[in-house]
């Protein structure tokens, strides 16, 4: 049995050496050769000082070229970094000096862009590019041994940092195969099947289709860029591409059901829909699988640090009922939900907040002890143990079936499009700008896409050239760019001589927020 | 028509400050300035601002290519189109 990921992928191109791993592109990439390639690929990090342990970045989008390279990574016994090329440079910088990335793999689109951020990492050993002749020149032959044991870091994941820079969440490999594992089974993957997630590398759904796809023997389809902005075009790929299993954050299948014309396409090789990340609109989520009726629903829960620890088969008649529940946890995993006064939640409309246990659960976060130990704690159930238990900030309540179900955040985290947004980073962002006194961050509902961001901020005074003067939405807009990711970027700017506060003298962000 | 739209696609929805200025005629689709969150924004606003109604059917890379497909689109869209009394 694998106890590494990449043991899922020697094993799927010894079964079955010629099925296809990884299409994207108009191509198709078989086990053998994925295999074949990583293993270059981790010979030239190998070549390079690659050491095990040793942090390795990936920028590149979602191909057979960066699965190429993740593999290589793992493989070299290093641990990857999935970066989003559209990040700003800024964000990017700050996750390879923090991670202390020893190479960066491109593809050919990304090198440069690699080569300058490998520049600010001190003690760098370069870029590889997993496409290149330095690659390709690598002696075609099976690495001897395996550099990790499985309790190694396979990844880290960054995430958006109430303080203001991103944390990554790390995960080793007993950590990924224990969800791998189980979602392989609760998807009932098989090897016909054909697995999209539109999720970039460095958000964790896409674990899913790199991972669970190939325990399974089947086909990773990378949707293109271009196709995922039109929704009646990812339902034209969908058709084309016989895609039968669907793993996405709901915003995406909200814009199908409703922009997709779905009943021109043929969609019926789609079996399972899987959705993670926010809770889908009942209205939305009703009007899909009125559209299309004959795939299974899954709703999965789960934030980064535990993987997915919870899940949901939407019943074909239920869904307009409410919200749909997240459910109860899945193998090998414990959750249970602490009210405020300490007790376990163990009634219908009881509320509280939900713990996770079980070998799912991050190895912390990189560099941050003191925030591990915020959310790593001792359980409250079984104090006689040393293990510990994660806690997710999520607010939840049972259902009479027993069921979990999501009823909103302790703190200032929200969703934009299934992405992590810490408000406080947003703040910290507006606040690098020299002529922004004061901002708050608030979200705002937006019945289509969940939530959006309104920042409200008052300008330094008198400061001449410093600022004061040209303090412009556009100008405002232009400053998040430069720092934050595009769904952390405030849609909405309020200027404010000043902002409301509370008798106590904080933000009244309840007021902001009836506004 | 051509400068309100494009002002508003140089404003709102291009990241890369890169990308500026803005040619009517870039492609809107290969340098990722329209992905399916700018794209329904770019719906509203130009729904709200020359009173068209968008079809999902409409929701094509064809009306949405560059700035001045965008404009063709919804000169096309506009009510009152008929005759020649629109410039």
């Amino acid at each position: 049995m694998a106890y590494l990921l990449q043991h899922l992928l020697t094993e799927a191109a010894a079964r079955r050496p010629q099925r296809p791993a990884v299409a994207s592109g108009g191509s198709e990439l078989s086990y053998h050769e994925l295999d074949r390639l990583s293993t270059k690929v981790a010979r030239a990090l190998l070549r390079r000082g690659v050491a095990p342990g040793d942090r390795v970045a990936i920028l590149a989008t979602k191909s057979a070229a960066s699965v190429t390279g993740l593999y290589g990574a793992l493989k070299a016994g290093a641990c990857y970094v999935p970066l989003d090329p559209k990040a700003p440079a800024e964000r990017l910088g700050y996750v390879v000096r923090d991670s202390r990335a020893a190479v960066i793999i491109a593809d050919q689109t990304t090198a440069a862009q690699a080569a300058v951020l490998a520049d600010g990492v001190p003690g760098s050993l370069g870029v590889v590019v997993t496409n290149g002749t330095d690659v390709a020149a690598e002696p075609d032959e099976p690495l001897a041994e395996d550099r990790a044991i499985e309790t190694d870091l396979a990844y880290i994941l960054y995430t958006s940092g109430s303080t203001g820079a991103p944390k990554g969440v790390m995960i080793s490999h007993r950590n990924s195969l224990t969800f791998v594992e189980w979602a392989a089974a609760a998807a009932r993957l098989a090897e016909q099947d054909r697995v999209c997630s539109p999720a970039p590398l460095h958000f964790d759904l896409s674990v899913f289709d790199v991972f669970a796809t190939c325990r399974t023997g089947a086909c990773m389809v990378v949707l293109p860029d271009g196709a995922a902005t039109f929704p009646v075009s990812i339902a034209q790929w969908l058709e084309k591409e016989r895609i039968s299993v669907w793993y996405s954050v709901p915003s995406v299948l909200t814009l199908l059901a409703c922009y997709g014309s779905l009943q021109r396409f043929d969609l019926s090789r789609l079996r399972t829909v899987i959705f993670a990340g926010e809770v889908f609109p009942p209205k939305y989520l009703a009007r899909l699988m009125d559209e299309l009726p004959h795939p299974r629903y899954l709703n999965w829960y789960g934030p980064t640090e535990t993987n997915v620890c919870t899940a949901f088969e939407v019943p074909a008649d239920e869904a307009d009922a409410g919200p749909a529940p997240i459910g109860k946890a899945c193998a090998n995993t414990e959750v249970f939900a602490v009210a405020s006064d300490g007790s376990r939640v163990s009634k219908p409309g009881d509320e509280g907040e939900l713990y996770v246990r079980g070998p799912s659960l991050m190895q912390g976060y990189w560099g941050q002890p003191a925030k591990t130990r915020e959310v790593l704690v001792a359980n409250p159930f079984q104090e006689s143990r040393d293990e510990l238990v994660y806690r997710t900030g999520d607010l939840v309540t049972l259902d009479p079936q027993g069921n979990y179900v999501y009823v909103g955040r302790r703190d200032s985290m929200v969703k934009i499009r299934g992405y992590r947004v810490e408000l406080g980073e947003v703040e910290t962002a507006l606040y690098r700008h020299p002529a922004i006194k004061e901002a708050a961050v608030l979200p705002v509902s937006d019945e289509l896409l969940g939530s959006r961001l309104r920042a409200v901020i008052t300008a330094v005074k008198g400061e001449g050239e410093v600022g004061g003067g040209d303090l412009t939405r556009e100008n405002v807009l232009d400053h998040c760019r430069q720092w934050l990711p595009s769904y952390m970027v405030p849609d909405v700017i309020d200027f404010r001589e000043a902002l409301p506060r509370t008798s106590t003298g904080k933000v009244d962000r309840a007021g902001l927020a009836r506004e | 028509m051509e400068t309100v739209i494009n002002d508003y696609v140089s404003r709102e929805l291009v990241q890369d400050r890169a990308l500026l200025p803005l040619a009517d005629d870039t492609s809107l689709l290969e340098t990722g300035i329209l992905d399916s969150l700018s794209l329904l924004r770019l719906v509203v606003f130009l729904e709200e601002r020359f009173g068209i109604g968008v079809g999902d059917t409409d929701l094509l890379p064809d009306n949405f290519a560059s700035v001045n497909a965008i404009c063709a689109y919804v000169r096309a869209r506009e009510p009152g189109r008929t005759g020649a009394t629109h410039g």
